[in-house]
């Protein structure tokens, strides 16, 4: 099996720079990207909200491959550096040995590409995955052209494939509005920008620009609806909103478009760190659940460290690019000065310089944001919208821990309980909403749906969301075909030693 | 003090089944669990359920439980997704096809049905199954439920009939007077009792530990994977190429197999449940298994942790002191037989016996193994080298 001193997951502009300052330091490093991504994972909106607003067919992969080197400056950088740089590689799992898993020779991430998938080892491994979209459920919103910011901006900036002609943008923090400005840059036409909040949140300039465009801003609005015909859409209904976050009668608006583009916020990509078993945390002031980590970006786990949007996101990422590479350098000093490539001396005198930087805060509340989004959703669109688009679960089927729809199940006791019964004994816990109402279990591995369940649960039973356990991460973190799935490598020996469930013949594991 | 006539230690299928027998035979009972109904294995296995001809001490049991499950859902109020279209077991090898025809030979003379089927009777059973299969043997009375629903449903019916049921919730000790089980001492405070059924799967060794009772049970880690969803293409449980699976009333095919972890748990503690890279040999033998459905994509895997005892069998007895303190364990069988161990640990604890055959079952059969029968047998952890 392969072994790499340093591994690098993500070659963003935090997993970029780990990379270049670990090579520098002395290190073997090796940085790993999932893009170029194919068409049929983007349909399943994995691992961005795409919202089937990404021209098929793609252009051919080679193609694609020049976008995405050519959208990353830095990586020509990291390359003449001396780092190895996979791209059109994504890792699907992290495994490591724990007190009830022993049989590994060492921590392992598995990866693939379009053909086939392998295990590789790693004596240090930097986590730069960056974040994903924050997903909101309106009535239609399960049509093509709802999709996210980060998912517009990889079709935008990595892929040159973005489809849309005329935008909506919900959100106006930076992150929404650059979303729109980079938009009307590419030549999509913005028909609005829409926010919960009273007045705009981002940056001034940036707005005067946008409305000096043409641009419609709508504050205290919300949407009512998407509607469209053979599943697009081409319009969207805004409706005022008073500070209760209850929808203004007479007040709707219905502004074409052929996209709604989700921008409220970003939630760091911990499955990763899931897995290996890094502590987790909910942190409001870094959108949502994060790696514990100290000021050197280095987390629970010894080998383990993050950088960039996974490791805490908030709004002044969007603009400036800085925060993300300073806290990669960081990443990438940690990690060659436990790999003993750089002395602790230098390491952290070099940090020291980095950390201003790298933790260039906005102080940010993103809790506050989504709940405002979220209960003017609930209130303008009701409870039976769908919150998992996969499984078809809505609102209401979520908070009454309703069987799928599917077993059309009818019987006395259906329906008495659920978060709002009366006995208010059901434990508050998404797993379990999960694994009784489906939501969450789809193809898209709940990217769309994790949040606004904890946002319901928490709504409902008055929890704190920080309370609320993670939802589970576990392998595959990309639905991978089991021909790419299937071992190649594997051993003989594992076909002769084969054991029947647990037939007194079997031979022991390990 | 808080009290019941009967507190059950487990809100896993085995717990849960047991309390709800019970409480429609009128008892006040209390399940206690150090977390949610269905955490562990009862939550997280294979929804299989047969008549384990493999295993002819279990028949009874396992044909009782089959009969059961037939109404389960109507009679708990609950869906189960329960799916009785038979139990298909392939061969692709030479030595499994003898092994299928000996399996059978053992269930006609259990009374059981099971016949032959030829390797086109399976291609129309299973659309796209691997030519290599050589013949399977076939058993109408199998099937396959949904274990998250079908544990639920046992909780809600428990509730509905005024059980008590305290989550999050560990037990760690019992006061002991003579030879009774006087309380069940738990972190939300003791709880008295007339009877104590342990019921703590992997546990379940610990549990008995406490009372100064030996009984061998080791916990394993086992692994299964999820893929998409499909359109149907078989409504029965299939077992072949190393996997054991079904077809979820979802579509997606659900199959695990593979070597099991001999681990360690603690009493009172979640045990972790990782994944490891043998998903990967799981995700080859189905692609192998079904040929035409190698480009469906695995979207989950996951692991449980199971009991185990010497000879793979469950442990359902009374314990002769304490006196009332009854155990149940499954080795690993435990989900396709929880309608029948319900019933059989409602009747030890109300009448002292039941009428279903249980008597390969009991503790006496541990007469001889040690105190260090787990290192005797290989059956521990691996040495930790993270
Ligand atoms: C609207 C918008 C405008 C922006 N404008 C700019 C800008 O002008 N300049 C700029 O520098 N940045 C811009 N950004 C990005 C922003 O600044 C980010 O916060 C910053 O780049 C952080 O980058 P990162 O390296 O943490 O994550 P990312 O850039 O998101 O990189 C993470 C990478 O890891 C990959 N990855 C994740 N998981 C896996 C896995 N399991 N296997 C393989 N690969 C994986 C992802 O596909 C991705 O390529 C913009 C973002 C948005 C949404
Ligand atoms: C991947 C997998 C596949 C399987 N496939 C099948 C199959 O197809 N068919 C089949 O029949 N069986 C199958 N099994 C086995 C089956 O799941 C188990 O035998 C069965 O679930 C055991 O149920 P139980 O209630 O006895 O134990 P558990 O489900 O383990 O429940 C025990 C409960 O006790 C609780 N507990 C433990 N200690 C304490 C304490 N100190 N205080 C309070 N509570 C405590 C635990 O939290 C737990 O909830 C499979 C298992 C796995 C993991």
């Amino acid at each position: 099996m392969e072994s790499k001193p340093l591994l690098v997951v993500g070659a963003g502009v935090a997993g970029t720079a780990a990379a270049i300052e670990a090579a520098r330091a002395g290190v073997r490093v090796t940085l790993v990207d999932e893009n170029p991504i194919d068409y049929s994972m983007m349909r399943l909106d994995v691992p961005q909200f795409f919202g089937r607003r990404a021209a098929d067919p793609l252009p051919d992969r080679d193609l694609l491959l020049e976008r995405v080197v050519a959208s990353n400056d830095d990586l020509a950088e990291a390359e003449a550096a001396g780092v190895e740089v996979r791209l059109g590689t994504c890792v699907w799992g992290a495994f490591r040995n724990s007190a009830t898993s022993r049989v590994l020779d060492g921590p392992q991430l598995g990866l693939a590409d379009a053909e086939r998938s392998w295990m590789i080892k790693y004596d240090r491994l930097i986590v730069a995955a960056g974040a994903r979209d924050l997903a909101m459920s309106f009535p239609g919103s399960g049509m093509a052209g709802v999709m996210g910011a980060n998912g517009a901006h990889a079709l935008m900036s990595r892929y040159q494939a973005l489809t849309s002609r005329r935008m909506v943008v919900l959100g106006s923090g930076d992150l929404g509005l650059a979303t729109a400005g980079m938009a009307q840059d590419c030549g999509v036409e913005v028909a609005a920008v829409v926010d919960v909040a009273s007045s705009a949140r981002g940056d001034e300039a940036l707005v005067s620009r946008l409305q000096g465009a043409g641009v419609e801003l709508y504050t205290s609005h919300t949407v009512k609806e998407a509607v469209g015909s053979a599943g697009e859409i081409e319009s969207v209904v805004l409706v005022e909103i008073d500070d209760d976050c209850e929808p203004v009668a007479g007040t709707e608006k219905v502004v074409a478009a052929d996209t709604v583009c989700l921008a409220i916020g970003l939630v760091p990509n911990v499955e990763l760190l899931g897995l290996l078993g890094c502590d987790l945390a909910f942190q409001s002031d870094l959108g949502g659940w994060v790696p514990d980590r100290d000021d050197r970006v280095r987390t629970s786990v010894e080998s383990v460290f993050v950088a960039g949007d996974v490791a805490g996101f908030h709004d002044g990422m969007v603009q400036d690019a800085e925060i993300a590479r300073s806290q990669g350098r960081l990443a990438g000093l940690a990690a060659a000065e436990s790999l003993g490539a750089i002395a602790e001396a230098e390491a952290l005198a070099r940090s020291d310089e980095l950390q201003p930087t790298a933790y260039d805060a906005i102080p940010a509340d993103v809790l506050s944001g989504w709940r405002r989004w979220h209960r003017s959703l609930v209130n303008a669109g009701g409870m039976n919208v769908f919150v998992c688009q996969c499984e078809a679960v809505t609102r209401a089927e979520v908070i009454g821990l309703q069987p799928p729809r599917f077993l059309e199940w009818e019987s006395q006791q259906a329906g008495r309980r659920g978060l709002r019964a009366q006995s208010g004994d059901e434990p508050v816990n998404a797993d379990r909403v999960k694994r009784l109402t489906r939501a969450g279990m789809g193809h898209c591995q709940g990217r769309l749906c994790r949040e606004q369940v904890s946002l319901l649960l928490a709504d409902e039973s008055g929890a704190d969301i920080a309370e609320i356990p993670c939802m589970s991460y576990r392998p595959p973190v990309r639905p991978l075909p089991l021909r790419i799935m299937w071992p190649h490598d594997e051993p003989e020996q594992v076909r002769q030693e084969w054991p029947k469930w647990f037939s007194p013949t079997h031979r022991v594991l390990g | 003090m808080d009290s019941a006539d009967v507190v059950v230690i487990g809100a896993g299928v085995s717990g849960l089944s047991s309390a709800y027998f019970l409480a429609k035979a009128g008892r006040d009972v209390v399940v206690v669990d150090k977390g949610i109904v269905g955490n562990e294995a009862s939550g997280r296995n294979g929804g299989m359920v047969s008549e384990r001809v493999d295993e002819p001490a279990l028949i009874p049991l396992a044909v009782e439980a089959t009969r059961t499950w037939e109404t389960l859902a109507d009679e708990l109020g609950h869906p189960t997704e329960f799916v009785q279209q038979g139990r298909l077991q392939v061969a692709v090898t030479e030595e499994e096809m003898g092994a299928l025809f000996a399996e059978r030979d053992n269930a006609l003379r259990h009374g059981l049905h099971a016949e032959m089927v030829d390797p086109g009777e399976i291609r129309d059973l299973i659309p796209g199954i691997t030519e290599r299969t050589l013949g399977g043997l076939f058993f109408a009375k199998g099937g396959h439920a949904n274990t998250q629903l079908a544990v639920q449903a046992f909780a809600w019916a428990f509730q509905d009939l005024g059980g008590r049921l305290y989550q999050n919730t560990a037990v760690t000790g019992f006061q002991v007077s003579g030879d009774r089980v006087t309380s069940v001492e738990t972190t939300a405070g003791p709880i008295a009792a007339d009877m104590v059924v342990a019921a703590a799967g992997p546990q379940t060794g610990l549990m008995a530990g406490l009372v100064g009772v030996h009984i061998p049970v080791a916990p394993a880690r086992v692994e299964i994977l999820a893929t998409a969803p499909l359109e149907p293409l078989f409504p029965l449980a299939l077992v072949g190429n190393g996997l054991y699976g079904h077809q979820a009333v979802r579509g997606n095919l659900l199959f695990g197999g593979g070597a099991h972890e001999w681990t360690d748990v603690d009493l009172t503690t979640e045990p972790g449940k990782p994944n490891t890279p043998l998903i990967r040999s799981i995700a080859r033998r189905l692609a192998e298994l079904l040929p035409d459905l190698a480009d469906v994509p695995v979207i989950r895997s996951w692991a449980g942790v199971v009991e185990q005892a010497p000879d793979y069998m469950p442990i359902i007895d009374i314990l002769e002191n304490p006196s009332n303190y009854v155990v149940v364990t499954a080795s690993a069988h435990g989900f396709g037989i929880s309608p029948a161990t319900g019933k059989v640990v409602s009747d030890l604890v109300l009448y002292g016996e039941t009428n279903i055959d249980i008597g390969g079952l009991g503790l006496g059969r541990f007469a001889n193994v040690k105190p260090n029968w787990r290192h005797q047998r290989g059956w521990t952890p691996a040495p930790n080298r993270s």
